[in-house]
């Protein structure tokens, strides 16, 4: 037996219950004096009469009281739910149909397709609606939406769009969905409110801790986790779909060029995971242009990951696209993965250099590093003073390098933080000139997370290979060469780091060298958008601090470093269905971005203002290649895949299922149960809100009787 | 066709403007007739009556000689009186008096009727005393027919104001004991005090053989009680306060003022006293009229 009021606002008014008190109070204060001649005949009548007409006028205020009393509580919709409300009396219902359309519903264990089953089942769920009863429809594709967040009072209407929902490749977002049902629910104010929740049930889609709703729904009130909480909150009832769910994905696939060997060689790497599957091999296929370019048989163990590699070889100049196939299993969405190979771009560099230099310093060897001939240029190198630095153009360097330029001025440091925060790569030499309470006034340990100190000095020198070697930075590089092995380090600021991401050590020194993401705001804030990267060489690029200047190791060192923190900028967009896809241009395009999809439509790409040149499409649709146009020509290409949690099939534990739904009541209805049998019977209540309207007009009654004027 | 045109200075409220005492009771007077009335009385004036038998006491120089010597006995002779009546205007000035719900209280009407009898019964000849009290007699003006008499009865009936509560029953029997001979009692009274104060007062003058009237004055809002809105009601005698809601209590406040009145009413029949009830909406002279062509009527 459960009493609630399903307007409850409207209790507020029962406040005004006390208004015939007040204005009785009121009145009497303001009663008039009139002089009369004798109380002589009102003293016999008081007596008797009077306090009749005293005791009148006490049942009045409490009849007008109780009439304003009733109203209230009447809008207030006060509800009666459990058996003593009548068995069978049918109380409006509010339902949020949960279907899941994520890529994992297009199994077909019995020739149908899983969401075909779920939407046999809505409609089974739309044909118990009565007149006045409302429905609401959500689809759990990752991130999860409002289909019908308006809700309908049409059963066909509801029809209508289960009919026309089709299987997405993106994940599954139950959590966000429930959460999202729930507060369409809450703000609901029928008596029955019932969740229902058709899929598979996939425990990827469970992730989201209860209450974190970031869904994308269209109208969503507040409220959902109201609903949820509440002692009157909605019924759910789960109905699994169950599918098999042995499966192999591509997780990922990354493209990564191949240094110091043949121009344009580049590695693929897939990684494949296997869920729910014997162990055995697996043929990977790997296609570039549209044409098969690989293939490789790899064996993948039961929950476990495999690798598989390709190399290959392209044209720098122009950009290419590919895929990575398994054979076909139980979920063909992630049988494939696309990939891009950017074409080659020239990289700006800005050097900036100490405003009164003499003789060689540092910039001249890094200048010299990055062109050291004149053929097959990467990079184009601008060489500015320091005090300039703050008028130059942001957009059009990648990387900035500050080689010793000792301390920077204001302008020139708000400029160096824009950079950053608009993913741009720094790469901070210091040496002789260093001010080290500058640099740990604020940047070192803001941007970078790090602190220095004086100098630690090893004049014998530590030899820098050891420590080299197999670094993730110089993979590919050759060592046993005379001019690396033989290269010492004999001085470098001492380095107190509070998080770093990668760090080069000597023995006896320290970090050599620290790259780190930027810690700073702005970007970080935004994951669609890349953060920049610093990089800071600890040892001065001079004969007194180490051996780099005279030696050959200098070069790859210095290109691999501006190639590491131009990364941001010059990755080839990638994203997975429902996300936004973000493509770096390289320049800014003289007039508007067009995208090709995958499925033959041609989209205006919205550009960001923010940071380099890039344009995106928002939540994409489809997998596939996205080809960005501008000015003509082709401007990036990015590859859209499914998201890989989708891979795992396997069902959520339904503890954890009643965990996250906690404290709803749950039902699961298995297949082949009659929903109308489980669902019915426990939408029963009985709205009072007719009953209490019949007591106010009943008490009008007995206050206008009451009321009347008695001569008599 | 008579004109009747000064009937609209009998308004009460239109009498109450005009200037003096004197003119607002000849307005109500004239016209009227002013026929002579037999004195129920037999005195010593000038028109014989009968004889008879000497009795002690009686003054020897109303003894006829004559008759003695032819009979030798002593028989008094008695004369017919034609306007010696002697009225009393008995005027309650008490602060219940005072009230009144629209342009005329139940004072300033009662002096109106006083002023209008007073002028009335001196046009006849007729002496004419008036009393004003309250708990205690507050003026006592002895009856006499000279002409003067109007001027000072009028000037006493402007000075009477309300002044404090009502002992009528105390008054009367005051008066009963002040008024040796017999005379008529005009007594004019909201008689807002306890019927069995009021009536043994009455009774005494009765008892005295004084011919009373009383004209029992009260405020429309006084016999209806039709107040609209709920009211403190303050006692304009004690000063005492009630609140009450007059719609609810109507019916039975009108009720006990009717079986009050209705008392009185019977109880000054039982004892031969005439009881005119007038209400201060009713123009006076109208009130004072139908009264007298009443009395008229029944002899």
């Amino acid at each position: 037996m459960n009493f609630t009021f399903l307007n409850g606002a409207f209790l507020f008014a029962a406040l005004a219950a006390l208004l015939p008190l007040l204005i009785h109070l009121i009145s009497r204060r303001r009663v008039s004096t009139v002089d009369f001649s004798s109380l002589r005949f009102l003293k016999e009548l008081e007596r008797k009469r009077i306090r009749r007409v005293r005791l009148r006028q006490i049942l009045l205020l409490i009849v007008r009281s109780l009439i304003i009393l009733a109203a209230a509580l009447a809008l207030a919709r006060p509800t009666l739910k459990g058996t003593l409300a009548g068995g069978g009396a049918h109380a409006r219902t509010s339902v949020a149909i949960v279907v899941d359309d994520s890529a994992s519903m297009t199994r077909a264990p019995g020739g149908g397709d899983l969401l075909s089953e779920a939407r046999a089942a809505a409609r089974e769920i739309a044909g118990l609606l009565d007149d006045g009863d409302q429905a609401f429809l959500v689809a759990a594709g990752d991130p999860a939406r409002a289909v019908l967040g308006e809700g309908t009072f049409s059963p066909d209407v509801l029809l209508e769009a289960v009919n026309a929902m089709e299987a997405r490749d993106v994940g599954t977002d139950y959590s966000g969905a429930v959460d999202l049902a729930l507060g369409l629910l809450g703000a609901s104010r029928n008596l029955n409110r019932e969740l229902y929740v058709l899929g598979d049930l996939q425990r990827t889609g469970w992730t989201r801790p209860a209450g974190d709703s970031s869904s994308q729904g269209v109208g969503v009130p507040e409220g959902g986790t109201e609903a949820r909480g509440s002692d009157d909150g909605p019924r759910a009832y789960l109905l699994p779909f169950d599918g098999p769910t042995a499966n192999l994905g591509l997780s990922s696939v990354d493209v990564e060029r191949k240094h110091g060997g043949t121009a344009g060689l580049f590695s693929v790497t897939a990684r494949v995971s296997s869920y729910d599957r014997r162990s055995g091999e697996v043929l990977v296929k790997l296609f570039v242009d549209g044409e098969q370019a690989g293939q490789a048989g790899i064996n993948v163990e039961r929950g476990a990951s495999a690798v598989a590699r390709f190399a290959v070889t392209v044209d720098e100049s122009e950009w290419h696209e590919g895929w990575v196939e398994l054979p076909p299993d139980a979920l063909d969405a992630d049988n494939r993965c696309f990939f891009v190979i950017p074409a080659a771009r020239l990289t700006e560099v800005l050097l900036v250099r100490p405003d009164l230099a003499q003789g060689l310093d540092d910039a001249d060897y890094i200048e010299r590093a990055l062109d050291p001939t004149t053929e097959r240029r990467k990079f184009s190198v601008s060489v500015v003073p320091m005090n300039a630095l703050s008028h130059q153009d942001d957009d059009r360097f990648p990387v900035v390098i500050l080689a010793d330029v000792g301390r920077l001025d204001d302008d020139a440091e708000r400029w160096v933080r824009r950079h950053v925060v608009d993913g741009g790569g720094v790469f901070i030499v210091l040496g002789n000139r260093t001010d080290v309470r500058f640099w740990n006034a604020g940047l070192l340990p803001e941007v970078v997370g790090v602190e220095i100190r004086a100098p630690v000095e090893r004049p014998e020198g530590v030899r820098i290979a050891p420590a080299l070697q197999g670094h993730p930075l110089l993979d590919g590089l050759v060592f046993g060469e005379r001019l690396i092995d033989d290269m010492v380090v004999r001085r470098a600021f001492d380095v107190r780091a509070a998080s770093v991401e990668e760090v080069l050590e000597l023995p006896g020194i320290g970090p050599a060298l620290v790259l780190s993401r930027t810690v700073a705001g702005g970007a970080a804030s935004d994951p669609a958008l890349p953060r920049g990267e610093v990089a800071v060489l600890m040892t001065g690029i001079d004969p007194s601090w180490n051996d780099l200047p005279r030696s050959g190791f200098i070069v790859p060192l210095m290109h691999r470093l501006v190639e590491r923190l131009s990364r941001a900028s010059s990755r080839p967009a990638s994203a997975t269905v429902g996300e936004d896809l973000v493509a770096w241009l390289g320049e800014s395009p003289a007039g508007r971005v067009e995208v090709d999809t995958p499925g033959g439509r041609t989209l205006t790409a919205e550009l960001r203002p923010t940071g380099a040149p890039s344009a995106a499409v928002e939540r994409v649709a489809e997998r596939g290649i996205y080809r960005f146009h501008a000015g003509g020509r082709t401007a990036a290409l990015g590859a859209v895949n499914v998201d890989p949690g989708e891979s795992d099939l396997a069902a959520a534990n339904r503890d954890e299922i009643e965990e996250f739904l906690s404290p709803l009541p749950q039902t699961f209805i298995e297949r082949g149960a009659r929903l109308e049998d489980e669902v019915l019977q426990a939408r029963y209540g009985r709205e009072l809100w007719r009953a209490f309207l019949y007591i106010a007009l009943a008490l009008l009654a007995v206050e206008m009787y009451l009321a009347r004027p008695r001569f008599g | 066709m008579p004109d009747e045109s000064y009937r609209r200075f009998l308004d009460p409220a239109v009498v109450s403007k005009l200037a003096t005492m004197e003119l607002r009771a000849r307005l109500v007077v004239e016209g009227f007739v002013t026929g002579m009335h037999r004195s129920p009385y037999k005195g010593f004036s000038v028109e014989f009556a009968e004889h008879r038998q000497y009795m002690p006491g009686d003054a020897l120089k109303h003894i006829d000689w004559k008759v003695y010597a032819k009979t030798d006995r002593f028989y008094i002779k008695e004369y017919e009186e034609e306007t010696n009546l002697r009225g009393y205007i008995l005027l309650d000035a008490s602060r219940s008096m005072e009230y009144g719900s629209e342009d005329v209280s139940k004072l300033e009407y009662s002096r109106y009727l006083s002023a209008a009898l007073i002028y009335l019964m001196l046009k006849q000849q007729d002496s004419v005393g008036l009393m004003v009290f309250d708990e205690a007699v507050r003026e006592f003006i002895a009856p006499r027919s000279s002409p003067t008499q109007l001027h000072t009865l009028l000037a006493a009936l402007d000075r009477a104001e309300a002044s404090a509560e009502t002992d009528i029953g105390v008054v009367l029997h005051e008066l009963a004991r002040r008024v040796r001979r017999r005379g008529l009692i005009i007594l004019v009274s909201d008689l807002l005090d306890d019927p069995a104060r009021v009536l043994p007062g009455l009774k005494h003058f009765r008892h005295l053989k004084h011919e009373v009237i009383v004209f029992h004055v009260l405020d429309p809002k006084e016999a209806e009680f039709r107040f609209e809105t709920d009211a403190t009601f303050r006692d304009m005698e004690t000063g005492e306060l009630m609140t009450t809601e007059p719609f609810s209590i109507r019916g039975d406040y009108v009720d006990a003022v009717e079986r009050w009145k209705t008392t009185l009413k019977r109880e000054c029949a039982e004892s031969r006293i005439d009881y005119v009830p007038v209400l201060t909406s009713t123009p006076y002279d109208r009130a004072l009229f139908s009264y007298l062509e009443k009395r008229k009527r029944l002899g």
